[in-house]
């Protein structure tokens, strides 16, 4: 059993002080227990990969085109699935092995929602609807490769830290060994590790004090597709939840339309509270903040698009999707 | 990495590892993750553990062929151009086996994951509070729409699928109940049955004027606890029946009727009888 929340030598303290403490507390835990392991994995898959993997292996494999190449590796999310946590040391460690920021960035924003698992997720929540998966998943793809069109114009000194950047000036001879990419994988563990406790700490002391999903205020933001697509944004920003799982939050949003749904469920996985802390390990801040100027655009403008012009096209063919709101 | 800073950080690599697995083995972790992560906490833990133990054994040190670090990162000054340095000419480098990147040191990374984590795991309650279960719908109505996960369904359906108590009562799901509100044609069916609902207690704070309400709540995750949605049924009692305390998990049985209140249509189970329940393993996962 948990130990006594509270002494009590300590009266001053409020019931709903009490509350949000325990409760601060529960969604850390939540979120800490659930995306450790798989920040572990990724650590562990760069560590290896940096060790083993030879560098410029991704010259080899992808196209030379660099649109082509970067459209690839938005793909990539669906023949090595990932979620958003163990996606970033994944991509840090690449990076540095040779493989372009460009396409990197489009593999590190599209495969959290190209992916398998969460295409599925996504069909289940909304009542087997292919037309919302199909919807998200190829926003989601979108976005991501346009972002990544936009970075490869971009010079890598400007948007990537040092410590990620490819190690092209000196080619000293790192030895292949267990023990090199155990050494690889700890010293990722802890950098993105430590990111990602600071963005839990964030999004439960949020989650806890400043954000209400039931509250009037977001409430009256579902019926206008401009402010409710910005508003659930904002949510998904703050909620922090999972690729896999947040179709099912969204789904219960019933008084928002399609669009903002969509809005939350791509936003997210690209972007959330504990996410800027974990892109903090490979780039730069001023980047990050255009990173989330960037999604909060596009995706504001897609959902938009498809709440007043591919909806109502489905909506005169009759097919089974939910239509209401 | 010195060999300090490596053990360091295998340390806390460790006592992650130590972390998760003791949530798994003192069963905690059926409070904050969803039954199909269980054993990757367990498996997680056992992965941190042993690669914290390892290089605490065998930490790993530049050598001193290479005496430098060749990229510092040191743009957390937030300023503009970029501070890498030119190390010149590397013939002088040998095999090395650090890792070029620079991180915190062991001592911050200890500080700032070691306290929040010790603060949580000592603050928690293992579950939200009325107020945070208020935030994730326990006084919610579910909206008119058809989204609900409940598929066509008719009167011959629920005598083929819902078994029945000993009272003849149907032993309903709580989102089944709770979802019938939203679906005015499954609420034609549900009006005036007989159910008997399975869940936790907690106040009621919708039309209880008369003090006569508590409501019976389930709560669903599929992941984790950030992912934490509750759904509700306001019971209404009788005279002279025995009243379950907040918090108590039990098996409400009555007929489940619907009321419209400040537009909403919400479910109201009147009751017959209350009688205390087993937890299940898992508050998540719903029986039948």
């Amino acid at each position: 059993m948990p130990a006594a929340p509270f002494p009590a030598s300590l009266p001053e303290v409020t019931e709903q002080t009490r509350d949000q403490l325990a409760d601060g507390s529960y969604e850390f835990l939540s979120i800490f227990l659930e995306g450790l392991p798989f920040i572990f994995l990724g650590t562990l898959v760069s560590g290896f990969l940096g060790t083993y993997l030879p560098r410029g292996a991704f010259e080899k494999f992808l196209p030379k085109n660099r649109t082509l190449s970067i459209m690839v590796s938005g793909l990539l999310g669906a023949v090595f699935p990932v979620c958003e946590c163990a996606v970033v040391p994944v991509i840090r460690r690449l990076v540095k092995n040779g493989l372009p920021a460009s396409c990197a960035v489009a593999y590190m924003l599209a495969a959290p929602i190209f992916n398998p698992v969460t295409a599925i997720s996504t069909y289940k929540a909304f009542n087997n609807s292919h037309e919302i998966a199909i919807s998200r998943i190829a926003m989601g793809y979108i976005i991501a490769v346009i972002i990544a069109l936009i970075v490869s114009r971009i010079a890598h000194d400007l948007f990537l830290k040092a410590s990620a950047r490819k190690d092209k000036d000196h080619e000293h001879h790192h030895p292949r060994n267990l023990n090199s990419a155990l050494n690889n994988s700890l010293r990722d563990f802890m950098d993105v590790g430590l990111y990602f406790c600071i963005g839990v700490v964030l999004t439960a002391i949020l989650k806890t004090t400043v954000i209400d999903p039931t509250d009037d205020f977001w409430k009256g933001l579902a019926q206008n597709s401009i402010l409710g697509g910005a508003g659930m944004m904002i949510l998904a920003f703050v909620l922090s939840l999972c690729s896999t799982s947040d179709a099912f939050i969204a789904a219960n949003f019933t008084n928002f339309k399609y669009g903002p749904k969509l809005a939350f469920m791509v936003f997210g996985p690209m972007m959330d509270a504990k996410l800027i802390f974990l892109y903090s390990t490979v780039f730069k801040w001023k980047f990050i903040l255009f990173l989330f100027v960037a999604i909060f655009i596009f995706t504001g403008a897609l959902s938009i698009l498809f709440e007043t012009q591919i909806l109502p096209i489905w909506m005169n063919q009759n097919t089974e999707l939910p239509l209401t709101p | 990495m010195t060999s300090l800073h490596t053990r360091l950080f295998g340390l806390l690599a460790s006592s992650w590892g130590v972390a998760l697995i003791y949530f798994y083995y003192s069963t905690r972790i059926k409070k904050y993750l969803a039954p199909d992560f269980h054993h990757l906490i367990m498996i997680g833990g056992v992965g941190m553990l042993i690669l914290g133990v390892y290089s605490i054994i065998n930490p790993q040190e530049k050598k001193a062929s290479c005496g430098h670090d060749h990229s510092h990162d040191h743009d957390h000054h937030a300023c503009d151009h970029d501070h890498d340095h030119d190390h010149g000419s590397h013939s002088d480098c040998g095999e090395c086996d650090h890792d070029h990147a620079d991180g915190h040191g062991p001592f911050a990374t200890i500080l700032l994951t070691i306290v929040p984590l010790a603060i949580a795991m000592n603050f928690t309650e293992d579950k939200l509070s009325n107020a945070g279960l208020s935030k994730k719908g326990l006084y919610e109505a579910p909206s008119l729409t058809n989204e609900a996960d409940i598929p066509p369904f008719t009167r011959e359906d629920l005598e083929k699928n819902v078994p029945r108590n000993e009272h003849g009562e149907f032993e309903l799901r709580m989102i089944t109940a709770y979802y019938a509100a939203g679906d005015r044609e499954i609420q034609d069916i549900f009006d005036g049955l007989p159910i008997e609902l399975e869940g936790r207690v907690a106040p009621e704070k919708i039309n209880n004027e008369a003090g006569d309400r508590m409501r019976i709540f389930r709560s669903i995750i599929t992941c984790c606890g950030a992912d934490l949605q509750v759904v509700g049924v306001s019971m209404e009692f009788p005279e002279g029946v025995t009243r379950p305390a907040d918090e108590d998990w039990i098996k409400a049985g009555g007929t489940l009727t619907f009321e419209t209140i400040n537009g909403n249509i919400l479910p109201l189970l009147k009751i017959r009888e209350v009688t205390a329940a087993e937890e299940p393993y898992s508050e998540f996962r719903l029986r039948q």
